[in-house]
């Protein structure tokens, strides 16, 4: 959701090496020498990614627990704390609370309402018989400006007073809400937001509507099923890979969440931050889209707490990765194939 | 009977997806409305513009280096995208089609970097850039491809498993060695899945925010164009009409390149392997 | 079969290696730039001059940095405009050369002091004889943090009531509000309604938060305390803060209560575009600074409007006529190359008469020192006047220089956030916990 990192589609595990092929691959096993050298090309070949993988992935993840345990303000030296940060998240943050709810609320909420949504757009869309490509591009593409952009214009879409969606709202006699400057109304105008921009979760969801082998259908109808009940025995589990797939991205992206919520709240504020620095606008209203993300970032560099910042994404960390340990064990594109 | 049903249910369905269609293009309408209105009016609720004021684009260019913030993000984003591709490219064809001990630990590596929140790692990566004078650049968010992208190195092997296997085998009996079987044989077949990775990687660096808001605030001369827009009316107590003109110019370029290149890229997501 | 053990061991010890080699060489390394013996006679070199000022403003400095450079033919100063404090400190720590540095608030003295960010000016003070008596003390007290004096003040921010006095007069009234009874009074009887109940014009904005409404700037009206002499929060302790809330709370309630309020805020112009709502007349009387001057020049030539000491409370009425004030700082960041050409153009900017007239007269800011205040050719209209009174009156405030920069002002922020929106029935309670929450930050950022 931060960056959006395109439909990743492969969620159904493609063509996949049948057993026979290993147990051929077995029998014929190559001599060592020519093992040896194979593994070497392929070191040689994936040699910068794993230089990356260390310098970008290991290594920070270890300086990270490292800084967690101190005062780091990045003018002096890292120094050795005391757990001081650990103590102040466990007893004193006083918006840790909020901004892990924040967070959860857009897991619990905000991601489920745009798989069903992008469900049921796709749902639309298959059944379209001329037209459809326009369609599919018309709904696609908000997905694809930048979120930066998406969300400016929501916010002024969604301006209380002025904006098109409330003035339209007042002439059918309906009083609008403050959708991005109430406190009750923001999580849920982002959420609004993230619809608009459902385009990514729809294309791969389209894509795997229309792969139900039609005969299923024909045979449900043989049986007398009517449509819901095509829909429940037939095309839900024809997809239920791809939508815990689409879940699971989807709760990943909300871990994330930084971009849409900073934007809004910067944008719907209409105070001026000049001088004061990006960090001060997070959150607006009453701290109501403020997600763990955000204060992550605050603190880091906005008041300039590395260790504690460091201390905050020790936490996210784990948490992403007892979602990774889910990911990899339910998901066969996940999971190592045997190279052919 | 019957037949009156069905028409009820296409008249219902077009319907429905009239007003979905609706409901996703009435947005960039307003916008475009209101990037056209005078201040006074963009200011008040919101109407049909009274007079024309396409001159607000130009009032964009003139008053914010666009083509500067333009230059900065396609910089960002072709770099990174052709690093990717140099670094990435080989490294998924070894993970798809070399068996090598230690291959499912660099893969498990692959997926773990994937899915990592960035802001896990944002401290001491910023630290590191700091040590190497880089902060207030583009190429903290830039130079990282060289040494390979887990996202597309995902995708990519994906789209080389999709080749059958017979192909690299022909090719390695043939005598080719690995590098030109990917050079020769995999790589102009897995063309479009080379060529969505890139557009991926494209369009997530140039909608990047976080990067950007990390690496290069403090110099104004090194942003791109969606960190720009963002402080465009946030931090820059700019009038509703000039910020919808300049989200517009914002959104133009990627547009364009997505529907020049639409073909390529709903080829590419059937091919990760949704579709089988 | 251990396959990867190796692989592995290769791994562990490369991420070990790696992490020595960075911890190694940590920052804080380099020796911060210290004065030399005697001022330089000629000055040569590039001076990195960093502040946040914009467009018009910019404009003003850039010709102030002009005047400098003809005076010292050899030096040349790269000005990079537009930077937060945020942004600045940060490059400061990530040793970017910077020189000069200005920002547009106290909010950072403590930390750029405390951290060293900023080098200790005190040497370059004496030897060159500056005379910090033509600074008035509380300016004095928020550039310096601890004993330290890493910045100087250059131009100071007084905050003030502005009022239309078109709308005054048609609702009768010829003079300002002297205290908050006062103007609650005329803030509702300046509010009007449109016919669905919606706020159409308003007297005056009670919510915090909005454009320059903060606790900072209302502060003054009850002679609110922030901080103790150690450090640790005294709001909880100081009356005022209960009376100003509870005045707030009222007014509130009287203009149709916090949705109201909230919704007509939604709709606000931006702060420092021609829609401002004190430049359109949606809002008749409103805290601002003394810059808004200007910008009412620039951008609502036309507008009739007065400007006074914001308002006391009941029982502070002598400190009527005080404000706060803030300022613009400026100091040598310990990246410096040229701390010499630095040290010059701080003193130029921040001591010398003309040039801080000039500036002055462009910015529309308050000068710092005396000489220039009582210059004649600094330019004084009536509005602006006022707050020349307010920044030389001794009971104006500021917010006192914090390790923790502005953070104690978020925390009573957000609590008092919720206190307006009337989710909170125990003021005393909130006020006791914002004090803990300041001092468990406190105490987090020393690292105890």
């Amino acid at each position: 959701m931060t960056v959006h990192r395109a439909p990743a589609g492969p969620a159904r595990p493609t063509v996949r090496p049948s057993p026979a092929t290993s147990v051929a691959g077995e029998s014929r096993r190559p001599p060592s020498a020519m093992r040896r050298r194979r593994a070497l090309v392929a070191f040689g070949l994936l040699g910068p990614s794993l230089l990356g993988m260390i310098v970008f992935f290991v290594y920070p993840l270890v300086m990270t627990v490292y800084y967690s345990f101190t005062t780091f303000d990045l003018s002096n030296s890292p120094r050795w704390n005391d757990f001081a940060n650990w103590r102040f998240i466990v007893e004193s943050d006083p918006l840790i609370g909020t901004a892990t709810r924040n967070t959860l609320w857009f897991i619990v909420i905000m991601v489920p309402v745009r798989i069903l949504g992008a469900m049921a757009v796709a749902w639309v869309l298959s059944r379209v018989k001329r037209g459809s490509g326009l369609l599919r591009t018309v709904y696609y593409l908000p997905a694809l400006i930048p979120p930066v952009a998406s969300t400016i214009a929501y916010v002024f879409l969604l301006n209380p007073q002025n904006g098109p969606l409330n003035v339209l709202l007042k002439r059918l006699g309906i009083h609008g809400p403050g959708w991005f400057t109430d406190p009750s109304w923001s999580r849920p105008s982002l959420t609004f937001l993230s619809l608009w921009v459902l385009g990514d979760v729809m294309i791969i969801l389209l894509a795997s509507l229309l792969d139900v082998p039609t005969e299923q259908y024909e045979a449900a109808q043989l049986d007398g099923a009517n449509g819901w009940q095509r829909f429940w025995y037939v095309t839900l589990p024809h997809m239920t890979p791809i939508l815990m797939f689409s879940l699971v991205t989807g709760v990943i992206g909300a871990l994330k969440y930084f971009t849409e919520p900073a934007v809004a709240s910067a944008t719907a504020q209409g105070k001026s931050a000049v001088g004061a620095g990006t960090s001060t606008l997070l959150g607006w209203p009453d701290n109501s889209t403020l997600t763990y993300g955000q204060l992550l970032y605050a603190k880091a560099f906005g008041a300039n707490l590395f260790g504690y910042g460091s201390a905050l994404a020790v936490l996210l960390f784990i948490v992403t990765a007892a979602l990774l340990v889910v990911v990899l064990r339910r998901f066969k594109a996940f999971t190592p194939e045997v190279a052919r | 009977m019957r037949h009156r049903r069905n028409l009820l249910a296409v008249v219902a369905e077009n319907a429905t997806v009239i007003t979905l269609a609706v409901c996703f293009i009435a947005p960039f309408v307003f916008i475009v409305l209101t990037s056209a209105m005078s201040a006074q009016q963009a200011g008040t609720s919101f109407s049909w513009p009274t007079e024309w004021h396409w001159e607000n684009y130009r009032a964009v260019f003139d008053k914010l280096p666009m083509l500067k913030y333009f230059g900065n993000s396609f910089v960002y984003a072709s770099l990174a995208t052709l690093f990717m591709l140099v670094s990435s490219v080989p490294a998924a064809y070894a993970l798809a089609r070399i068996r090598f001990r230690g291959a499912n630990v660099m893969f498990l590596g692959v997926i773990a970097m994937m899915l990592l929140p960035p802001q896990v790692t944002s401290v001491p990566l910023y630290v590191m850039w700091t040590h190497a004078g880089l902060t207030g650049s583009l190429w903290p968010l830039i130079l990282p491809n060289l040494l390979g992208d887990a996202f597309s190195i995902f995708l990519l092997r994906q789209f080389f498993l999709t080749i059958p296997a017979e192909y690299t085998e022909a090719a390695r009996l043939d005598g080719c060695g690995e590098v030109r079987t990917l050079w020769r044989v995999i790589l102009p077949m897995a063309k479009p899945g080379v060529a969505a990775t890139s557009i991926f990687l494209f369009f997530a660096s140039w909608n990047d925010y976080y990067g950007p808001l990390l690496y290069t605030s403090e110099n104004e001369g090194a942003w791109p164009v969606s960190y720009a827009l963002a402080q465009f009316r946030g931090a820059r107590s700019v009038d509703w009409n000039l910020t919808m003109a300049a989200t517009v110019v914002a959104m133009v370029p990627v547009v364009l390149i997505f529907f020049l290149a639409q073909r390529t890229f709903v080829q590419g997501i059937t091919l990760t392997g949704v579709k089988g | 079969m251990r396959p990867h053990a190796s692989r592995r061991t290769l791994l562990v010890a490369a991420s070990i290696a790696a992490v020595a080699a960075l911890t190694a060489c940590g920052s804080g390394g380099s020796a911060a730039p210290t004065a030399a013996a005697a001022a330089p006679s000629t000055l040569t070199g590039t001076v990195h001059f960093w502040h946040f000022f914009a467009d018009r403003e910019a404009a003003v400095i850039q010709s102030a940095v002009d005047t400098f450079v003809a005076a010292h033919p050899g030096l040349k100063v790269e000005v990079t405009a537009g930077q937060d404090d945020q942004k600045m400190r940060q490059a400061i720590s990530a040793g970017q050369p910077i020189d000069v540095g200005l920002s547009y608030s106290t909010d950072q003295v403590g930390t750029l002091c405390s951290s060293g960010d900023f080098i200790d000016l005190s040497d370059y003070i004496k030897r060159d004889g500056v005379d910090l008596t033509q600074i008035p003390e509380t300016v004095l007290s928020y550039t310096a943090f601890d004993g330290v004096r890493c910045t100087m003040p250059a131009l100071a921010d007084v905050y003030g009531l502005y009022y239309n006095t078109d709308l005054l007069a048609a609702a009768g009234y010829t003079a300002p509000p002297k205290t908050l009874d006062e103007l609650a009074d005329m803030a509702v009887a300046l509010t009007t309604y449109n016919g669905d109940g919606s706020i159409k014009t308003l007297g005056f904005m009670p919510l915090l938060g909005y454009y320059e409404n903060a606790e900072s700037h209302w502060g003054p009206a009850v002679d609110g305390a922030w901080l103790n002499k150690d450090g640790t929060s005294a709001i909880g302790a100081s009356p005022g803060w209960k009376a100003l809330l509870e005045w707030q709370k009222g007014l509130i309630d009287r203009l149709g209560g916090y949705a109201k309020l909230s919704e007509f805020q939604a709709a606000l112009g931006q702060e420092f575009s021609a829609e401002n709502d004190f430049q359109t007349g949606r809002v008749a009387m409103n805290v601002d600074g003394e810059y808004r001057t200007a910008f009412i020049a620039d951008q609502a030539p036309d507008l009739h409007y007065g400007t006074a000491p914001f308002p006391a409370a009941k029982g502070y009425e002598k400190q009527y006529g005080a404000g706060y004030i803030t300022g613009n700082i400026v100091g040598i960041g310990k990246g410096s190359t040229n701390p010499e050409a630095a040290w010059a153009l701080i003193k130029y900017l921040t001591t010398d008469p003309a040039a801080q007239v000039a500036l002055s007269n462009g910015l529309k800011n308050v000068p710092t020192v005396h000489s220039a205040i009582t210059d004649p050719s600094l330019e004084v209209s009536d509005q602006f006047g006022t707050f020349l009174t307010i920044f030389e009156n001794p009971a104006s405030q500021t917010t006192p220089p914090a390790r923790i920069g502005p953070e104690y002002q978020t925390i009573f922020g957000t609590h008092t956030q919720k206190w307006q929106a009337g989710e909170v029935s125990d003021l005393t309670a909130m006020l006791d916990q914002v004090d803990s929450e300041i001092d468990a930050a406190t105490k987090l950022q020393a690292g105890s």
